[in-house]
């Protein structure tokens, strides 16, 4: 058995096992900074390992390739957006709820997600199949939301797939353009409340409205 | 806060008794990934399942969808034997 307490109190706790899974969140968490400030192309290994304080073969111990790294924060972020919208939203969640929950998500990983949006049709077909499953975590909680909706009479009988897509391109529309809409802010704080409060009024039956 | 238990065939975070196959809490899978019966679905199963949901609630192409569907299950410790590219 690995001696475990002689390596330091600073060192977290578990072992090398321990260290090994926090040495790689670490490394995660560094590139999901490098990511939004560089750019998802643009960013390099070296630049990960600067931020992470650790060797750049330590990167590629851990992730084994830059598109590896790559994925796996892409992967994290999923996790992030499926545990904050199972953690925030109740049974029975409304329409709008799961929408600003959604926004919330992205809010906390704004510059990672503006990145990821825009960029995403020059990524490899790993990052952009994430990019759907990511989607596909919203749908899952979205669908439902606006089907008790749809059968209470509140929202307009279009499909599914165009009301998350309408809500989607609005969305994706004011981040690709932020620098238009917030300059050196956040878009979705600036101006989440108002997409909103539009997209709910475009998809409300007249009975829904009152 | 203590994390919830993860399906083993499709990541959901599984709380809730309704998140159960039949509440069944000693299930390591989830309701959407249950047959009627609370048994679980077979990978094909499972894979047709998550691909019609993404055509219905995000409009892909089935292709697509199925591509996707691949390739999250790929990651799922149920069926981390297949492929994503099946």
């Amino acid at each position: 058995m690995i001696n475990q307490s002689t390596k330091g109190a600073d060192l977290p706790s578990g072992g090398r096992e321990g260290r090994k899974r926090e040495t790689r969140r670490r490394i995660l968490e560094a590139a999901l900074k490098v990511f939004a400030e560089d750019g998802i192309a643009a960013a390099t290994a070296s630049a990960v390992a600067e931020e992470a304080g650790v060797s750049h073969g330590s990167v590629f111990v851990h992730f084994g390739s830059q598109e590896g790294l790559l994925a796996a924060a892409i992967a994290d972020f999923g996790d992030e957006v499926v545990r904050h919208l199972h953690g925030s939203l109740r049974a029975g969640a409304g329409t709008r709820r799961v929408l600003e929950a959604h926004l919330e998500v992205i809010r906390k990983r704004e510059d990672f997600y503006y990145r990821l949006v825009t960029e995403a049709p020059l990524l490899g077909e790993g990052a952009r199949t994430s990019l759907v499953l990511i989607q596909s975590a919203i749908s899952f909680h979205l669908a439902p939301a606006i089907e008790a909706d749809q059968a209470a009479g509140r929202i307009v009988d279009s499909s599914l797939a165009l009301l998350f897509n309408t809500w989607l391109g609005l969305v994706h529309y004011y981040l690709a353009n932020r620098e238009l809409f917030a300059p050196g802010a956040s878009v979705i704080q600036s101006r989440g409340e108002e997409l909103l409060d539009h997209y709910m009024h475009l998809v409300s039956t007249k009975g829904g409205r009152r | 806060m203590k994390e919830p238990k993860l399906c083993v065939s499709c990541g959901m975070p599984m709380e809730a008794d309704r998140d159960f196959p039949l509440g069944d809490r000693s299930k390591d899978y989830c309701a959407h990934c249950a047959r009627p019966d609370g048994s679980m679905q077979s990978y094909e199963e499972r894979l047709a399942g998550m691909a019609a949901f993404m055509v219905r609630t995000q409009g892909l192409d089935g292709g697509a969808a199925t591509a996707a569907a691949r390739a999250a299950m790929a990651a799922q410790p149920a069926w981390s034997g297949r492929g994503a590219r099946g």
